[in-house]
């Protein structure tokens, strides 16, 4: 059935302006019209967007699906129902599943069961190096010639700067995307929080920032070298934003994400050895949360990306140096970052919508999806006025193991339309 | 009976006020004149059950844990756990399902990991003894120091105290420069910039030399253990040039006899590394009276705590 959308404020990409707006969604998910009062048969199902905006489907860069090999923490169908639950229209998957998708034929099937879910697009990604160990190239042409968007070993940085440097050159002839986490192992080890003040407080081993400080350096570095196009995924201190600011300004072909968690939070938030703060990369201290909001605002830092990491209350439930780093973030990034940061003013909708909607699509080459006639209709329903309680019953993911568990965020989710 | 808040565990230091420590701290000296007596019982924990858990081996501070229940004449269970057969973490929750069903009033633990104590606090309604959990804290222990400095100096605020040694893997440290700190005692620090990390401590006053150490007039040197096994070649050249820069030997011993100063140690000792076998004798070691204290600070502790398990 068609819906119309009554008297919402349409927000957009290009402008921190609202227009308030009737939009009609025909039975086929296109926009049919738009505009002033539009006028009903009856057979439109009508939703009363009153003091609402609507705002274009958000596109997450960094999502682990779990699917094959890790169902019980989350399924590409929960993992697709978190999404949409949180405003994200689409995703790129993070080819570290068991097993990691390294081969076209591992796209392929994953592509087929992406297709079983069926409600939004979901992009397999492939591996850099075969089964993420960081030894050998995975088979990037029949990976490439199954549309994958980006080249990743996700949460592995590649330790052999040899290696990421063949990964590039072979790349860059296929003219793909090499997404890359920065991580210096040696240095890294068997840290669990940020280096500092409160590891040395909980007595945890820390994990300093020059260990992915030394890896962007690096990374960019065979980036200028090859000519690839690289993506850093999950920067996390303010010398990381330097280093992307002046390889932007040497021309180099570069983006970057960061996560709403290195947004809004710091390693002083890190208490009680709650390890749903437990982080890769960890959280860090506040100049480097303002540096990576300034980056933000000022374009350094091109995208926000979830990095949706998924594990079950068991696996979180360990010490905090034994259990798994990550957490979920499909359905808290657009409330936090509301709640955190567009609230209390430090940024408008249309920044959100450009880093968390328009720029992650332009990076991995789609059109960007705006609230117009003719468009298929991708957005969702955001009340400003009210609040989200974020229990557990909240979730759709499998795993609710968030920072902002049983946190009240301010704005709520109504309804988001694919 | 004592104004203060009941508590139910013992987990680190930061969290205790300092109505709190001088509560245990005073209790813990009538205790400790008890061991003069040929009883050295109290009944005070009779019928009530003391569960000593080891993740990590330790004689000294099992065992003392275990005289100081017995002479509150509680019944005490020693299970010790060789890390080898624990797969850290995955188990530590069937563990602590285990640990409830076993009613026991108190636990004792000690784990390699930081933070294992207060997860299992969190889901017993015994009282948990934190006894050292990875770097973070050692409670006991740091309270058995204060009370040991506190007997030679009952005029303890404004005393001066160096630490000497491996700050970034103490507990010790962490827990005992902090208690000290909350009493107004003066923390210094002495060791290798590799083993002392920067501003973690604003307390605390870093010294570069034995000298600088003793121009500053320390009222007790306290060495910590070196963890040879894990540090040599990593975090400094050789033992010999250890203990040549930050090491205890007679030359330094007469400096500290000069100065009046007291000498601490967590103990074990490591003979020729942190300290030489003939500063070990030096009179004003107090290091068995850390021991001896050490028992008396426990029974405060397990007098002080109230088990959610008790209905009263």
């Amino acid at each position: 059935m068609a819906r119309l959308f009554k008297n919402g404020k349409i927000a957009r990409a290009d402008s921190a302006d609202f227009r308030t707006a009737d939009v009609l969604v025909n039975n086929k998910g296109v926009i049919e019209s738009l505009g002033a009062s539009l006028s009903v048969s009856e057979q439109v199902e009508i939703i009363d967007c009153e003091g609402c905006l609507l705002v274009p489907g958000m596109f997450d860069l960094n999502v682990h699906g779990r699917e094959p090999g890790e169902e019980h923490a989350e399924t590409l169908a929960s993992c697709a129902e978190a999404a949409i639950h949180g405003g994200v229209t689409g995703l790129v998957l993070m080819p570290d599943t068991t097993p990691p998708v390294d081969s076209g034929n591992l796209v392929k099937s994953l592509q087929d069961l992406v297709s079983e879910v069926g409600s939004i697009r979901m992009l397999p990604a492939g591996c850099l190096t075969k089964g993420q160990k960081g030894e050998r190239l995975a088979g990037f042409s029949g990976m490439v010639s199954r549309g994958i968007p980006m080249l990743t070993d996700s949460g592995n940085s590649v330790p052999c700067p040899d290696l990421l440097r063949r990964c590039m050159e072979y790349a860059r002839d296929f003219d793909v995307l090499v997404a890359t986490s920065c991580d210096t192992a040696a240095l890294s080890k068997a840290g669990a929080v940020n280096e500092g003040k409160v590891s040395y407080r909980l007595g945890l081993p820390g994990i300093p920032a020059m260990s992915q400080e030394i890896a962007i350096d690096r990374n960019i570095r065979v980036a200028q070298h090859t000519g690839a196009r690289l993506h850093l995924q999950q920067i996390s201190t303010e010398n990381a934003v330097k280093s992307v600011a002046s390889a932007k300004e040497a021309g180099t072909k570069l983006s970057c994400e960061v996560s709403a968690h290195h947004l809004l939070l710091t390693e002083e938030q890190v208490v009680d050895y709650n390890t749903h703060f437990k982080l890769s990369p960890p959280l860090r201290i506040e100049s480097d949360r303002a540096a990576l909001v300034a980056g933000l605002i000022d374009g350094t830092v091109d995208v926000i990306a979830s990095n949706h990491s998924p594990h079950s209350d068991f696996e979180k439930s360990a010490d905090f140096g034994s259990a798994p780093f990550g957490v979920t973030g499909l359905e808290t990034t657009v409330l936090a970052i509301y709640d955190g940061l567009i609230k209390p003013g430090v940024f408008g909708w249309d920044l959100l919508i450009e880093r968390y909607s328009k720029r992650p699509r332009e990076i991995i080459g789609l059109d960007p999806v705006a609230i117009e006639e003719g468009a298929r209709a991708e957005f969702f329903v955001f009340d400003p006025n009210a609040e989200t309680e974020m229990k557990r019953d909240y979730f759709k993911t499998k795993s609710p193991v968030t920072p902002f568990l049983d946190k009240t965020l301010a704005g709520a989710i109504r309804q988001t339309v694919v | 009976m004592n104004g203060l808040k009941p508590r139910k565990d013992l987990l680190d230091i930061e969290s205790l006020s300092l109505d709190e420590i001088e509560y245990v701290l005073e209790n813990a000296v009538p205790f400790k004149q008890l061991f003069q007596r040929s009883v050295k019982k109290v009944p005070t924990l009779r019928g009530k059950t003391v569960l000593n858990l080891f993740y990590e081996p330790s004689t000294r501070t099992s065992s003392s844990f275990e005289v100081a229940a017995n002479r509150m004449s509680a019944d005490v269970t020693n299970f010790t756990i060789s890390s080898s057969s624990v797969v850290k973490g995955e188990s530590l929750l069937d563990t602590i399902e285990t640990l409830q069903a076993m009613r026991s009033d108190y636990i004792v633990i000690r784990h390699q990991a930081a933070g294992v104590p207060g997860i299992v606090a969190k889901h017993t309604r015994a009282s948990v003894l934190n006894a050292g959990d990875g770097y973070h804290a050692h409670p006991t222990q740091a309270l058995l120091d204060a009370m040991t400095f506190r007997e030679v100096y009952p005029d303890f605020r404004g005393r001066k105290v160096v630490i000497v040694g491996d700050l970034l893997h103490s507990r010790v440290a962490r827990s005992t420069s902090t208690l000290f700190n909350k009493l107004g005692i003066e923390v210094g620090v002495l060791g290798p910039g590799s083993l002392v990390p920067e501003g973690r401590h604003d307390f605390m006053q870093r010294f570069g030399s034995w000298d600088e150490v003793f121009d500053w007039k320390p009222d007790a040197v306290y060495l910590l253990r070196v963890q040879m096994e894990r540090q040599e070649g990593q975090f400094f050249p050789s033992i010999a040039e250890y203990h040549k820069m930050y090491g205890m030997h007679s030359e330094r011993v007469q400096r500290m006899r000069e100065l009046d100063c007291y000498l601490m140690h967590p103990g074990p000792v490591n003979r020729g590394v942190e300290i030489t076998d003939e500063a070990m004798g030096y009179e004003k070691s107090l290091i068995s009276t850390q021991v001896e204290n050490g028992i008396a600070v426990r029974m405060a502790v397990l007098h002080w705590l109230k088990p959610e398990t008790q209905l009263d």
